[in-house]
C-alpha cells in the first residue's frame, strides 16, 4: 500500500441546513490520479476548497503531506500545484510575466515544460491573458503547474468551458506527465470520458456519501449491468447488491457487482422471476450513472 | 518573493498610479492657474487679506482629490482578486497568509503615500513661493487630514473588498462613512493642529481590518 499524500478523516460539512456529506473518510495514495465523480451539487468543489484551506468543514479534519489543510505551512503549499475551477489566473499579466512572477517563489521551477506548453498554442508572448480564450487560458493554468513540478496536483473541473480537443490536449499532457514522474493527482471534471483516459482511481460520490472509491480497471472489471425481462420486478428493490434498477414495459435494466450467476442465485432466493438475463460492460460513464442513477 | 507579490500588485494598478497622479498634476495646474490669476485681479493684498483676516483657504479644490484616490486604488487592486476568487490563487503561494495580506496592503499604502507625498510637495513649494512660513504650516494642517482620509478609504475600501459576504460590506462600508467624518469636521484653516497626531493613526487602526475578512474567507463563510 502506497503512503497517503492526503487523509479526509470523518469530513462533514453543511451550507446552513442542507448537508453535504457526513463523515466522508477517503485518501489520496502517493504516485496515484485520482478522480472525484459526482453530480453537481454533491460536494466536489466543497471537498477541494476543505483540502486547499478554502473551507472549513463542519467537523472532521483532511491532512495533506501530514499537515492540517487548514493551516498548509508555504512549504507544503509548495508541493501543491492548484487549478482554480474555470482556469482562474492573473488575467492582468502576459504569458511571459506570469511564468517570471510565479517562478520567483518555486526553486524547482522549469521554464522549458511551460514554454513547450505555450509554443502549441502559437501566440505572441506579449498577449495577456485575458484576452485568450477558455481553451488557451487552460494551456496557461496547465503549463504553470507542470513548471511548479508539485508533487501533488489539485484539479478542480478542468474540463470546464473546454472544446474536445483542448480536453485532450490537457488530458494528454497530464497523463504523460503524471505517470513519468510519479505526481499525485487528484482531480475533479464533470465530463466522465475524459477521467475514463487519465485516472488510476476513481471516487464516486453521490448526495451525502462515497458511493464507491476503487481502481477504475477493477470497477470496470467487476460492476456490470443486466438487462432481462422481469414479471415482478417490484421485489428487486428489496436486494441490496443492485444498484439503480429501473423497468420499463417489462423490460428491466439493473446495474451490479454480482457475477450473472451470483445475480441469478439471488433473484432465485427474492423470488423475482427473470428471464434472458443479459450482461453487458461498462464504460466509466455509464458505471457512474449506474452507481448514482439518471436523476 | 515579496519583490514579486510587490510586482503583481504593480501589474494590476500601474494604470490607475499613473493616471491619478496625473489627474493630482492637472488638479493642481487648475488650481495654481485660478490662483495665478486672483494674484493678477485682485492683487497679493487682497489675496493676504481674504486668508489673514477672513481665514478663507485657497487650496479647498484638493478637498475630496485624496479621498477618491484611496477609494479607486483600493477597487483596482482587490477587486480583481475577489473577481472568480482570485485571491485563492494569491493565498496558495509558498508564503504565510499575513504575509501576501499584509504586503499586498503595503504595496498600496506605499504607492499611495508616493503620489500623496510628490503632490503635496508640489502644493508646498508654490506655496513657499508666496507666502510666510505661518501660512505654510496653517496649509498643512488643513489639507493633512484630507490625505489622511485617502489613506483611510483605501485601508476601509480594501477591507470591503476583501469580505466575503454582502452584509458584513455593509457594515463595514457605515463603519467606514463614519470614521472618515473625522477627518472632514472642519475646512477651518489650521483647525486639525491639536488633534492631527490622532487622525495621521486612524489608518493604522483600520489595517489589520482586511486581513480578518480574509481570514473569515479562508473558512469558507458566504453569502
Amino acid at each position: 500500500m502506497q503512503q497517503a499524500i492526503v487523509e479526509c478523516k470523518n469530513l462533514t460539512h453543511y451550507y446552513g441546513k442542507r448537508c453535504i456529506y457526513e463523515n466522508l473518510n477517503f485518501e489520496i495514495p502517493q504516485g496515484r490520479i485520482l478522480g472525484l465523480l459526482g453530480k453537481n451539487g454533491t460536494g466536489k468543489t466543497t471537498t477541494i476548497n476543505i483540502l486547499n484551506g478554502y473551507l472549513k468543514p463542519r467537523s472532521g479534519e483532511c491532512l495533506m503531506f501530514g499537515e492540517s489543510s487548514a493551516n498548509l505551512s508555504p512549504e507544503t503549499k509548495r508541493k501543491v500545484g492548484l487549478l482554480i475551477e474555470g482556469h482562474v489566473q492573473y488575467s492582468f499579466m502576459n504569458i511571459s510575466e506570469i511564468e517570471k512572477f510565479y517562478s520567483a517563489f518555486y526553486p524547482n521551477w522549469r521554464k522549458e515544460a511551460y514554454y513547450e506548453l505555450m509554443k502549441l498554442l502559437k501566440i505572441d508572448p506579449k498577449q495577456k491573458i485575458s484576452r485568450m480564450s477558455c481553451g488557451q487560458r487552460s494551456q496557461v493554468a496547465l503549463g504553470l503547474i507542470l513548471a511548479q513540478d508539485p508533487e501533488l496536483l489539485i484539479l478542480d473541473d478542468f474540463s470546464m468551458g473546454l472544446d474536445p480537443g483542448y480536453r485532450m490536449l490537457f488530458v494528454d499532457y497530464l497523463s504523460e506527465y503524471a505517470k513519468a514522474e510519479n505526481k499525485t493527482v487528484f482531480v475533479t471534471s464533470h465530463i466522465i470520458q475524459d477521467m475514463e483516459r487519465l485516472i488510476d482511481d476513481c471516487l464516486i460520490m453521490d448526495y451525502g456519501r462515497i458511493v464507491m472509491q476503487k481502481p477504475v480497471n477493477e470497477l470496470l472489471e467487476s460492476f456490470k449491468r443486466y438487462k432481462f425481462t422481469c414479471s415482478n420486478p417490484g421485489y428487486i428493490d428489496e436486494i441490496s447488491d443492485i444498484y439503480n434498477p429501473v423497468t420499463i414495459k417489462g423490460n428491466t435494466e439493473v446495474y451490479s457487482l454480482l457475477g450473472k450467476t451470483e445475480l441469478q442465485n439471488l433473484f432465485a432466493k427474492y423470488n423475482v422471476s427473470a428471464s434472458e438475463i443479459l450482461e453487458e460492460n461498462l464504460s466509466l460513464e455509464e458505471a457512474f450513472i449506474g452507481l448514482t442513477g439518471k436523476y | 518573493m515579496t519583490n514579486a507579490l510587490l510586482f503583481k500588485e504593480w501589474k494590476k494598478t500601474k494604470w490607475f498610479a499613473i493616471g491619478a497622479f496625473a489627474v493630482g498634476l492637472a488638479l493642481l495646474a487648475y488650481i495654481f492657474l485660478k490662483l495665478g490669476r486672483s494674484f493678477r485681479l485682485v492683487g497679493l493684498e487682497h489675496l493676504w487679506d481674504v486668508i489673514v483676516n477672513r481665514d478663507q483657504f485657497l487650496f479647498r479644490d484638493l478637498k475630496y482629490f485624496p479621498l477618491a484616490t484611496g477609494f479607486c486604488l483600493a477597487l483596482a487592486q482587490f477587486v480583481p482578486e475577489m473577481i472568480q476568487k482570485r485571491i485563492k490563487l494569491s493565498l496558495h503561494l509558498p508564503l504565510p497568509n499575513k504575509k501576501i495580506v499584509f504586503s499586498m496592503l503595503g504595496f498600496g499604502l506605499l504607492a499611495l503615500t508616493i503620489i500623496f507625498v510628490l503632490h503635496v510637495a508640489i502644493v508646498l513649494a508654490f506655496a513657499g513661493i508666496y507666502f510666510p512660513k505661518e501660512i505654510i504650516s496653517s496649509i498643512i494642517y488643513t489639507i493633512l487630514p484630507w490625505y489622511v482620509a485617502g489613506i483611510t478609504a483605501y485601508t476601509f475600501m480594501s477591507w470591503i473588498c476583501l469580505e466575503p459576504t454582502w452584509k458584513r460590506r455593509i457594515f463595514n462600508a457605515l463603519i467606514m462613512f463614519g470614521t472618515l467624518q473625522l477627518c472632514f469636521l472642519t475646512d477651518f484653516p489650521g483647525a486639525y493642529g491639536l488633534i492631527i497626531l490622532a487622525v495621521l493613526l486612524i489608518p493604522f487602526y483600520v489595517l489589520p481590518f482586511g486581513y480578518f475578512s480574509v481570514q473569515r474567507l479562508k473558512v469558507g463563510i458566504q453569502d
